[in-house]
């Protein structure tokens, strides 16, 4: 794929310029956290592409907490959504989005997400750093995009190396041919300088980690013990659903008032008791270990039967959110050691 | 890009039939016609209460009408209890494998249900009766808690006068005007109502009930691949995306409802 240079100056330029014909969301630095906000002309300032993942992952903007579905029975919903454009989505944020795509495009489709991941252009990043939780290195990513962007951003002295990823990234280029140069010998050697040093680091962080055999999970026996002891901490706050950019469970819920009825998506947990109730007191995970078991079972096994991958693309988000202190990362050892038994 | 899959359709109900005192069947007119195969389950929307997941009750060949026979659960269930003829409700779908009819062809079908768990097995009789000649013959075998819990009671006799059809029925508490048996539905079944190795086993109840039928066609000779089951799951989207339904690997509104004994027997307590 080609490769550009841009500066600095004329990058607030091209965002001022997306800014006005879509919605920009970036990454911005507060109490030494970032989180997605909504860029506008007095805020350009406050993008900040270096470091790692946001707190919160950037699903919400495409898969939205709660969405009317449907108004009945008086025609259907409007289907729409306006341009967004997500600048500086991570490698994991970006490997999330694959996931969701599968999850609403394949078979039958949302259309829902669809038309707002139409109207999305996504410009991904490289990480300059990871955090203690990041482990994208052990589930088959690593620290910079290398799939499903449009464009991709590597932060280099004085402004950006700019990856084409898609026809639609490429139009933005053609858009501002003039402020794109060639990308010169040390810009690209520090893009690559920069990806091994967190390459290394993320290498350090998870040390002595590792998914071992975790594909092979569905040898393990789901009676067996290890799974009560694993979730003796879990506390069914249900954070590490909402917090992951690939969980993707939702209900449907109506409402009626002033005679219309209205029908809404809204984010569901599968961590939740009444997640798999049914009528008459049934409940295929009546016991906590047997919905967190799922929730491993749904992100490391049956995610190769539907979509021939994991489906936990390693950003260690529900280990910072969980009330519980659980490392995932601690499970899959344990996970490992009770499948090699 | 398709259409909302979502937004219900309308149905008008034409005729509300009391069953048994927990269960009615719903006889609606849906606004467009609708083409589904027994097995298949549709979402009724209750107008502002919200959805439940039911299998069509009445002859998939019939299409101007279409009967879903409900036994009254919790909320959805309760509110649609509530309904009158004249009134609206909501349709999605159909949804879901069907039965697979053509693997039933010069079989013995051996039909087992409990309760309400007979409503959806109605369907598949009706279908089945269109091609009696392709099937050795159909053995049903059906349960209720008593006498007055059976659905069907005028038209649950005809059944078993069909040509090549047998029917037993049983309650678990009789009264002094029952003539039939009392039991348990897995004592009425008996070896030689059917050649396991040339059959098909149906099976469509309360999970308790579902649970015991397994093992007892187990018992008899079945193998697992012959034993075919109507899962309930919590469903809420029918379209494979929201994940409610799932039963280990697999989703049960898109994978099933219809799952063979080989598919699940996997999972520890799929019931
Ligand atoms: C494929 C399939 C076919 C079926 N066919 C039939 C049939 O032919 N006949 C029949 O009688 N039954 C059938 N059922 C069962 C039927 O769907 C249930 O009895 C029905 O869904 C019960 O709904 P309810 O709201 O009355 O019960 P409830 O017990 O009130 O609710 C049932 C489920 O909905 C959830 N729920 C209820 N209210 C809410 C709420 N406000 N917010 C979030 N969740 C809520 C509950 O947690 C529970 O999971 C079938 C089920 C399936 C899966
Ligand atoms: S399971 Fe945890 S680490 Fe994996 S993608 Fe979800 S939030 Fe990130
Ligand atoms: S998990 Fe990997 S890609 Fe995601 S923020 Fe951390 S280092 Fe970057």
């Amino acid at each position: 794929m080609s490769e550009y240079f841009i500066n600095t100056k004329d990058f607030n330029y091209l965002v001022s310029d997306l800014m006005d014909k879509s919605r920009v969301a970036a990454p911005a630095g507060e109490f030494g956290r970032k989180y997605w906000f909504d860029v506008d002309g007095d805020s350009l300032g406050r993008i900040d592409l270096t470091g790692y993942r946001t707190v919160e992952p950037c699903k919400a903007y495409l898969f939205k907490p709660t969405e009317l579905v449907a108004r009945y029975f008086d025609g259907d919903t409007h289907l729409s959504a306006g341009p967004l454009v997500l600048l500086g989505a991570r490698a994991c944020d970006l490997e999330g989005i694959n996931v969701l795509d599968r999850v609403f495009g394949e078979g039958d489709q949302d259309p829902f997400y669809l038309v707002s991941r139409e109207k999305t252009v996504l410009i991904g990043a490289d990480c300059t750093d990871c955090g203690a939780s990041c482990f994208c290195s052990l589930v088959g990513g690593g620290p910079y995009p290398t799939a499903c962007f449009d464009l991709s951003l590597a932060v280099v002295p004085n402004g950006y190396v700019v990856e084409v990823g898609s026809e639609k990234g490429k139009k933005i280029i053609d858009d501002h041919r003039n402020i794109f140069a060639r990308v010169l010998p040390p810009a690209a050697a520090a893009k690559k300088e920069n990806r091994e040093k967190v390459e290394a680091k993320l290498k350090r962080v998870n040390q002595g980690f590792s998914t071992g055999e975790l594909s092979l999970l569905h040898k393990l026996n789901l009676e067996n013990d290890i799974w009560r002891r694993l979730t003796k901490d879990c506390v069914e706050c249900s954070a590490c659903n909402f917090i992951c950019p690939t969980c993707s469970c939702f209900l449907l819920v109506d409402e009626a008032s002033s005679g219309l009825n209205r029908r809404h998506k809204l984010w569901d947990a599968c961590l939740k008791a009444g997640y798999a109730k049914v009528a008459g007191g049934g409940n295929s995970r009546p016991r906590l270990f047997q919905r967190l078991q799922n929730r491993y079972h749904c992100k490391f096994d049956y995610s190769f039967d539907r979509l021939s991958r994991y489906t936990c693309v390693g950003c260690g988000r529900c280990i910072d959110g969980c009330a519980g202190n659980i490392d995932m990362r601690e499970i899959f050892a344990a996970l490992d050691r009770e499948i090699k038994k | 890009m398709t259409s909302n899959p979502y937004q219900p359709i309308r149905a008008e109900i034409k005729e509300v039939i009391a069953e048994t005192p927990q269960i009615k069947t719903f006889v609606l007119a849906p606004e467009k016609e609708i083409g589904f195969l027994s097995g298949q389950f549709m979402q009724v929307t209750i107008p502002g209460v919200g959805e439940a997941p039911f299998t069509p009750s009445s002859d998939p060949k019939k299409n101007d009408m279409i009967e879903f026979t409900v036994m009254k659960a919790g909320q959805a269930t309760g509110r649609l209890h509530e309904l009158k003829s004249g009134e609206t409700v909501g349709l999605r779908g159909p949804f879901g494998h069907p039965y697979p009819l053509d693997k039933y062809h010069g079989k013995d079908v051996y039909i087992i249900g409990g309760g309400v768990g007979i409503a959806p097995l109605r369907a598949l009789l009706l279908a089945l009766f269109h091609e009696l000649e392709r099937l050795n013959k159909i053995e049903l075998r059906l349960g209720a808690r008593s006498p007055e819990d059976l659905p069907f009671k005028q038209e649950m006799p005809t059944w078993g006068k069909r040509e090549k059809t047998n029917l037993v029925v049983t309650v678990d508490r009789g009264d002094e005007k029952w003539p039939g048996k009392v039991g348990v539905v897995t004592e009425i079944m008996l070896p030689g109502d059917v050649n396991p190795e040339a059959a098909a086993a149906i099976v469509c109840g309360p999970p308790i009930m579902m649970k015991f039928a397994v093992k007892k066609l187990l018992d008899l000779g079945f193998s697992d691949k012959d034993i075919y089951l109507s899962m309930e799951k919590n469903m809420s989207c029918g379209i494979g995306k929201c994940f409610h339904c799932n039963l280990g690997k697999h989703l049960c509104c898109v994978d099933g409802p219809v799952f063979t004994w080989e598919q699940v027997k996997e999972i520890p307590d799929p019931w």
